[in-house]
């Protein structure tokens, strides 16, 4: 049984990171062998168990699926949670670094990500979970081109955070353009905004919408995918950080942007990243997507790199399990 | 929150035979011969009441919604199942089922609002320290083994209320009878939409006066068994003015793959709590007060 599993049954190794409320460790389980990720949560009188833990553990406890990162074991000791999760070689961010050509994959492993990416999200939406906050750090790889869904801990219980408690800045880069605008009601929609975040980063190497305040990162989106306007999104003048102010930018071509895409991967990528919150695709709309149609003889012919070849080596520092 | 009730730990851990539970309890009750005949105490189905009046006080202190005090219910039975009530202060551990239900509820109430309320509420027996709570949290997250996400009959019924056309007071009474239903054994027992259905089935085909709990003794003194709520529901057809309506539901219910002896169990069993409901009383209130009150006191809890 969970609760009646000792620490001691793991060898703690190297540490993988600090997560937004818990120390990562490396560690082996002492009888199996096994290569496991050990998330320690210190206990605070003051606060109890962090509420973003038990919302991650609950949610990991019934969430059970191939592209979302399994929740082995909770062990309870004294003074100390610790979370033992399925080990994961590294993050989608330290692969593009070590994989890519400047940071850009190739279009056969995209393709597979992305379509890992998206039976997550579909996985989480059907059982109305929203993960919230999607980016390539909290997609986990393994070498055998596996990706999944993990840190469901963040900001489940008090909306979107702004701040983590270290104070580092939670990044905006993959917020969809209704939460920036101050949207209370945003949806499973949130999340696919990201996946097209993601997947034209997995392009380029690079981040597609890099903003480094609130109104930057509005406008970051809006230089590319124009700006709104009561025309185009009825009711966008009711969003509470929507300003008349708005610099008014005419709506580019993502082929511009984004040449290395292929036409159906391009519209995928365009109703992925619809700024109205309603008109995007679902993440089960997108798994049926022509663009994927290729993928099953991809696979056949061993085209994916990250199905392809061995480990690769290099630290997995600041994962984010 | 996570919707498939099918594949969650409610079902897959968390649901019982009356039987196994009972056996749980009996076990539970033996471990320690001494102290269970040093410190009695009342019947579950009496303390279940005394538990559910005290979790609605300190929840109404904090304003706390339905469903966070329901699954703070479920929680204080689940954990009752894994550690014997005698080896517990009774009044740290509904405190600490509200706290930890608020956070999985996403409501979640500060650590020391809940301790100053649960003092004010019982002022004899919760620890002024907040991290005796804080221990209790982790006490309690480990018995029901992190299994937090609770499914509630709630969300059946308002899916059931468009497909049956209810009103909005039989919704409303049917959410009171679901709320009644935890205060007894039934969301250890049978899944959420069992419970929903079976609330439906009393509120419009049953049709009872209300006056306590949800209902009036008219329904109490019902004596439900299948045959007898097979008959009811025919009766119900034909004399409440045949409305169409209410054919619509005996006909959904007839049409259904509903399991009618779940439904006849869930019922009785609601019917039984409002007897022992009745016979309560402001007694039965003191003399829970009173051994439970013995028991944290010459125990040291």
């Amino acid at each position: 049984m969970d609760s009646k599993r000792h620490p001691s049954s793991f060898q703690q190794l190297e540490k993988l990171g600090e997560g937004t409320y818990a120390t990562v460790f490396k560690g082996r389980n002492r009888q199996t062998n096994e290569l496991v990720a050990l998330k320690e949560i210190h206990l605070d009188s003051e606060e109890g168990t962090p509420s973003t833990a038990i919302r991650e553990i609950s949610l990991m406890k019934e969430l059970k699926h191939e592209n979302i990162v399994s929740l082995h074991d909770v062990i309870h000791t004294e003074s100390k949670l610790m979370l033992v999760f399925e080990y994961m070689d590294r993050d989608l961010k330290k692969y593009m670094d070590l994989r890519g050509d400047r940071g850009a994959l190739d279009y056969p492993t995209i393709k597979s990500f992305t379509h890992q990416l998206l039976q997550g999200i579909a996985f989480c939406h059907e059982n109305r979970v929203l993960h919230r906050d999607l980016k390539p750090q909290n997609l986990l790889i393994n070498n055998k081109g596996q990706l999944k869904l993990a840190d469901f801990g963040l900001a489940r219980a008090f909306g979107i955070p702004v701040n983590t408690f270290s104070n580092e800045v939670v990044t905006l880069w993959y917020r969809a353009p209704d939460v920036l605008l101050g949207s209370r009601t945003y949806n499973t929609s949130i999340d696919i905004w990201s996946a097209g975040c993601i997947m034209a980063e997995m392009y380029t190497g690079r981040p597609l919408f890099p903003g480094t305040t609130n109104e930057d990162q509005l406008q970051k989106i809006f230089r590319l995918m124009g700006t709104p306007s009561e025309r185009t999104w009825p009711g966008i003048s009711m969003y509470p950080e929507y300003r008349t102010s708005f610099p008014v930018y005419a709506t580019q071509e993502l082929r511009m942007i984004l040449p290395q895409v292929d036409q159906l991967g391009l519209d995928l990528l365009n109703r992925m990243l619809q700024l109205r919150p309603e008109m995007r695709i679902s993440a089960k709309d997108a798994l049926r997507h022509r663009w994927f149609e290729d993928l099953p003889d991809l696979r056949k012919r061993g085209m994916i790199q990250a199905e392809r070849r061995g480990p690769v080596s290099g630290g997995s520092m600041g994962m984010g399990y | 929150m996570a919707a498939n009730y099918w594949a969650s730990s409610q079902r897959l851990h968390w649901q019982m035979s009356r039987a196994k539970l009972a056996e749980t309890r009996r076990a539970l009750d033996a471990m320690d011969e001494k102290v269970f005949q040093d410190f009695p105490l009342p019947h579950y189905r009496l303390l279940s009441i005394y538990f559910n009046q005290q979790l609605i006080r300190l929840g109404r202190r904090m304003q706390t919604r339905q469903q966070a005090l329901a699954t703070a219910q479920l929680y204080v039975r689940r954990f009752y199942t894994k550690v014997a009530i005698r080896d517990t202060n009774p009044y740290l551990v509904l405190a600490t089922c509200l706290y930890l239900a608020l956070k999985i509820e996403e409501c979640p109430q500060h650590i020391r609002i809940v301790v100053n309320e649960a003092r004010t509420c019982w002022p004899e027996y919760m620890p002024a320290d907040t991290a005796k709570l804080a221990e209790c949290e982790f006490w309690l997250i480990s018995e029901m083994n992190s299994f937090l996400i609770v499914h509630h009959p709630y969300r059946t019924l308002r899916e059931l209320k468009i497909t049956l056309k209810l009103t909005d007071s039989e919704e409303e009474t049917a959410s009171q009878v679901i709320n009644d239903s935890c205060v007894t054994d039934l969301p250890l027992l049978y899944p959420p939409h069992v419970i929903a259905v079976t609330a439906i089935f009393l509120t419009v085909v049953l049709k009872p006066s209300s006056s306590m709990g949800a209902f009036g003794s008219s329904v109490s003194n019902l004596r439900v068994s299948s045959a007898a709520a097979a008959a009811a529901a025919a009766a119900a057809a034909n004399t409440m003015n045949a409305q169409e309506r209410l054919q619509h539901v005996v006909n959904w219910f007839a049409n259904s793959k509903v399991d009618m002896e779940a439904i006849i169990d869930c019922t009785q069993e609601i019917i039984s709590l409002y007897e022992v409901w009745e016979s309560y009383s402001a007694t039965g209130e003191k003399s829970c007060r009173e051994m439970l009150g013995r028991l944290v006191k010459q125990r040291g809890l």
